[in-house]
């Protein structure tokens, strides 16, 4: 038999085929990168490590052993490790989703559904939240409500009002739940507003024609109509919060406040690292409880809840009357409160001279372009001059963009493979590992990154003080979301457009570059950009993995505001919220003329 | 250019059977149509000849080369088999201008710059697409880019053409243009054609050959006036023709083996040798409408009357049965009136009442033609 009736067989066109090798190897690198860190993980925590001795005489490093578990769960150092913190974990979760939702709920339906005024330009505003780093919320309510009990100097709360405001706003559960909402309702104005958006008027209109009521059709029509998107929109807020580092850590931390996130972070400062790992992987639970519980209810109604039909979909506006200004108003007051007066406030402490004394002749331009003086800030220059910030800036950059393309270029494979080999069990077991990523909270994730390249293993170098790392995690943390991004780039590809190539003759390499690849891009090319701004923004993730040569805007910031340098931390991080407002606009912007072009083609 | 051979093909997705056990031979230049039902198996096998489907069993010959064998394991992928394809959605790449759209095989088949010049500016000029070729799919007209995925095929000059319903998109007046137009390249080029559609009208007027398939099996490979003619069993016969054959139901009557009768209605089928229980296809041209008695005529009620231009279909009632019978000017009839009905004895095709299997009467020339 001759070689080139061999290769026409069905098994080696099986196996040559160069969709079912990229297949295979997809596989191998997540099963590696997403499942096997998890492995390891679980594997650190039930065995003794070499620190461990100085914790217990009983310490064999290499053994199996319960006692990091039982040192978390049932040892006098539980209370403080785990209890309390999962309670303030709880407590300001639940109360910041639950704010979250009804306002993010609220604003989605006066925007979609409703006549407001002004939404054109409220709606940019209202997500500015979710866009600007997280901490930046808590580094402007520390400007407002510090509390020099704790030490450092006076809030603004102070200086105009006389009188120190009370602990319990400045630290603790109530700023951690509020901030915490005002940073994640534009998350569920996302979602709720996507749900909104499928809804049928005539559903409604249908129960106004029997004689119900406004209020009545919005509670037994439009609200159960949108439950599941509330419930899932429940779900995942929650989920983001709990995993939420920096926010908690800086509003908590000075009043011994920890939620279990600071606590992995605490732990880990502290060198306990099978005790933070014990934490992490309590909070995948928790994160993988919450997702169980959502499916299991989204899950079973979903059928009973589907609003599109296809035919004579109709979307009518809500008349507001004469609610419609004081609506507008309060909306737009809102607006401005959570979404431009913290970057206000930022941009106004980062010129003052000395923290705390509100008053012009305090202004400086030092923690800007100032050069290094030994009296101010431990004679750290001003964030244009540092060179310790601009190679973090370098570095932020470098690291948004590979992640980014990265992420992007594997996402749209991962989607092509899953959407073409349809019904193939190994591709939709590689469209499962791709998710897996979006249900750890992000320090967890770092965490599992940690044990996993802390040391050479085989042919992996120690990987842990590279930038390599930092790309490696994000690329795999952005994947959830380009996978998806390409599943519907992918998905709007005709088959037949692909097979007029392979009948010409066109290989699989020449038709990926040629026709899908160019089709998919305008979508992928959007979904880089998101990735570009989620990334750089993102600091629970890599705060674990970042060392001084690999530091980025976002951890630079931080260490600053744990110094108590606040004007250079909240001159970084406005930096870091410009860029990504910016990234935003141009998206928003190209999506629009995207929109205008659509229409102009179909008039 | 290349002859086509199929043997035994079976294809199955699951527990349906897509095609089962077909075999054809297709001759070289011919135009061969694959007509049928939706779900019938003419798309899957028009794939599988491409290579965008791999049967589980079967051989498939091209030109006397084995591109398909299921048993020496062998499959050529469609790149290689030399074949062109125009799709049911065109396929246009749309970030493609139309003149990249039509040198991309050229592309793939790595000729010289100027040969693939040549080549495409020939081509393009040939579909009248010259002014159009730096336009992108999206400012085409249906018909428009219907030329381009035709110019696409025809640029690469493959001896072999597939067709999956390509003028399906376009409207009525189009659809008739594009057929004389499709015909006219095809016989220019002199390439082998196997052509899908479910339009019965477009098999009859282009195909050299029609391959009638149903539920993944071939019922009947025939040229089209046979096909009309002479359908092979009583699905052929009931798919092919508007408006639809009159299949009458009969057994013989007593003692009489030419006579037969459904209860309301008798006819003489002129042939002696059918079995006792049998069904009548007479198409309603075959049914001779008159005013007046004449020998072996009927009485029919006229139920309804649709005109419709050069002809009037008629719907005529006795007793339980229902038959259709087509008219010219040369008559007029109006709902109630009572008429003659005479079937021509000649164009009767008899098949078993059981199995559907055309029995007879043995072929007439002069009714085959």
């Amino acid at each position: 038999m001759d070689l080139a009736i061999r290769r026409d067989s069905p098994l080696m066109r099986l196996i040559l085929d160069p969709v079912n090798i990229l297949l295979m190897i997809l596989l191998g690198i997540l099963f590696y990168l997403v499942l096997w860190p998890f492995l390891e993980l679980v594997l650190h925590t039930i065995t003794w490590g070499d620190g461990d001795r100085r914790l217990s005489r009983d310490a064999v490093p290499g053994e199996y052993t319960w006692f990091h578990w039982l040192q978390v769960t049932a040892s006098p150092l539980s209370e403080r490790m785990l209890y309390a913190p999962l309670v303030n974990t709880l407590i300001t979760g639940v109360i910041s989703t639950v704010i979250a939702l009804i306002v993010g709920g609220g604003l989605a339906w006066c925007v979609i559904r409703s006549d407001m005024p002004g939404k054109g330009w409220l709606q940019p505003v209202l997500t500015l939240p979710y866009i600007v780093p997280s901490f930046a919320i808590a580094l402007a309510w520390e400007t407002v409500f510090r509390s020099p009990k704790v030490g450092g100097q006076p809030g603004l709360y102070e200086t105009v009002l006389g009188i120190p405001p009370p602990e319990w706003v400045s630290y603790g559960t109530f700023p951690i739940s509020i901030t915490l909402a005002m940073h994640y309702f534009p998350f569920a104005y996302l979602l709720v507003a996507g749900a909104l958006a499928t809804i049928d008027s005539q559903m409604e209109e249908g129960a106004l024609l029997s004689g119900a009521s406004r209020l009545m059709i919005l509670r037994r029509i439009t609200f159960p109509v949108v439950a599941p998107a509330f419930a899932a929109a429940f779900v995942l807020t929650f989920g983001k919060t709990i995993g939420q580092f920096a926010l908690p850590f800086l509003l908590g931390a000075p009043t011994q406040f920890h939620t279990i996130a600071t606590m992995v972070y605490a732990n880990l400062a502290l060198g306990l690292d099978s005790m933070a790992y014990v934490l992490a992987i309590l909070l995948i639970l928790m994160s993988l409880l919450a997702i169980w519980a959502s499916n299991k209810f989204v899950g079973n109604n979903a059928r009973r809840f589907e609003t599109i039909s296809g035919k004579g979909f109709r979307s009518r506006q809500v008349a507001l009357g004469g609610w419609r200004w004081p609506i507008f108003w309060s909306v737009a007051t809102f607006g401005f409160v959570v979404g431009i007066l913290p970057l206000i406030l930022l941009g106004y402490q980062s010129l003052m001279l000395i923290d705390g004394f509100f008053n012009l002749s305090n202004l400086t331009m030092h923690f800007w372009t100032g050069q290094s003086d030994p009296e101010i800030a431990m004679g750290e220059p001003g964030v244009l001059h540092n060179a310790n910030i601009l190679g973090a800036a370098w570095n932020t950059i470098e690291l948004a963009f590979f992640s980014a393309v990265i992420a992007s270029l594997i996402g749209l494979i991962i989607a092509y493979i899953v959407v073409r080999k349809d019904g193939n069990p190994l591709a939709r077991m590689l469209d499962q590992i791709a998710f897996i990523p979006f249900l750890f909270p992000t320090i967890a994730f770092g965490a599992m990154y940690l044990t996993m390249f802390a040391e050479a293993r085989g042919p992996i170098p120690a990987l842990y003080g590279t930038f390599t790392l930092l790309v490696l995690i994000s690329v795999v943390n952005r994947l959830p979301y380009s996978v998806k991004t390409g599943v519907t780039a992918v998905t709007q590809i005709g088959r037949e457009l692909e097979e007029a190539a392979e009948v010409a003759g066109a290989s699989w390499g020449r038709r990926f570059r040629k026709i899908i690849v160019p089709l998919a891009s305008s979508g992928v090319v959007t979904g880089m950009m998101v990735s570009f701004v989620g990334v750089m923004r993102e600091l629970s993730l890599i705060i674990l993995l970042i060392t001084p040569s690999t530091r980025v805007l976002m951890t630079v910031g931080f260490n600053y505001a744990e110094e108590g340098l606040t004007q250079l931390s909240n001159a970084l991080v406005l930096i870091v919220a410009m860029i990504t407002i910016a990234g935003e606009l141009i998206l928003w912007w190209a999506g629009k003329s995207k929109l205008v072009r659509l229409r102009e083609k179909n008039s | 250019m290349a002859s086509i051979e199929i043997e035994n093909l079976t294809k199955r997705y699951g527990a349906m059977t897509a095609l089962d056990n077909v075999s054809l031979k297709i001759e070289s230049g011919e135009f061969l149509v694959l007509l049928g039902p939706s779900g019938c198996g003419k798309t899957t096998l028009l794939r599988c000849l491409a290579g965008l489907e791999t049967p589980d069993e079967g051989e498939i010959y091209m030109d006397g080369e084995l591109v398909f064998s299921s048993k020496l394991k062998r499959i050529v992928p469609p790149g290689k088999r030399n074949l062109g394809m125009v799709f049911q959605s065109y396929a246009l790449w749309p970030h493609m201008t139309v003149r990249d759209n039509v040198k991309f095989g050229l592309d793939v088949l790595n000729l010289s710059e100027s040969d693939s010049k040549d080549r495409l500016d020939q081509v393009l000029k040939d579909l009248g697409m010259s002014d159009l070729q730096n336009r992108y799919p999206s400012e085409l007209s249906g018909g428009q880019q219907q030329r381009v995925a035709l110019a696409r095929l025809l640029a690469t000059k493959p001896p072999v053409f597939l067709m999956d319903e390509p003028l399906s998109n376009l409207d009525a007046r189009l659809r008739m243009d594009m057929r004389v137009e499709l015909k006219k390249f095809q016989a220019s080029t002199g390439s082998t054609t196997v052509y899908v559609t479910h339009d019965q009208t477009e098999a009859m007027t282009m195909s050299t050959r029609v391959v009638v398939m149903r539920d993944g099996q071939i019922q009947q490979v025939s040229p089209p006036s046979q096909l009309y003619k002479r359908p092979e069993n009583t699905f052929v016969a009931d798919f092919i023709g508007m408006p639809r054959i009159n299949l009458i139901q009969a057994n013989q009557s007593d003692g009489k083996n030419r006579l037969y009768s459904n209860g309301d209605i008798d006819i003489d089928i002129g042939w002696d040798e059918a079995p006792s229980s049998i069904v009548v296809g007479a198409r309603p041209e075959d049914l001779k409408i008159s005013k007046k008695e004449l020998k072996g005529s009927q009485t029919y009620e006229v139920s309804s009357v649709l005109p419709n231009g050069p002809e009037t279909i008629i719907q005529l009632t006795k007793g339980g049965t229902i038959l259709l019978a087509r008219i010219g000017h040369e008559i007029h009839v109006h709902e109630g009136e009572k008429v003659t009905v005479q079937f021509d004895q000649k164009a009767l095709n008899v098949y078993d009442a059981k199995s559907g299997a055309l029995l007879g009467p043995p072929i007439d020339t002069d009714r085959t033609n």
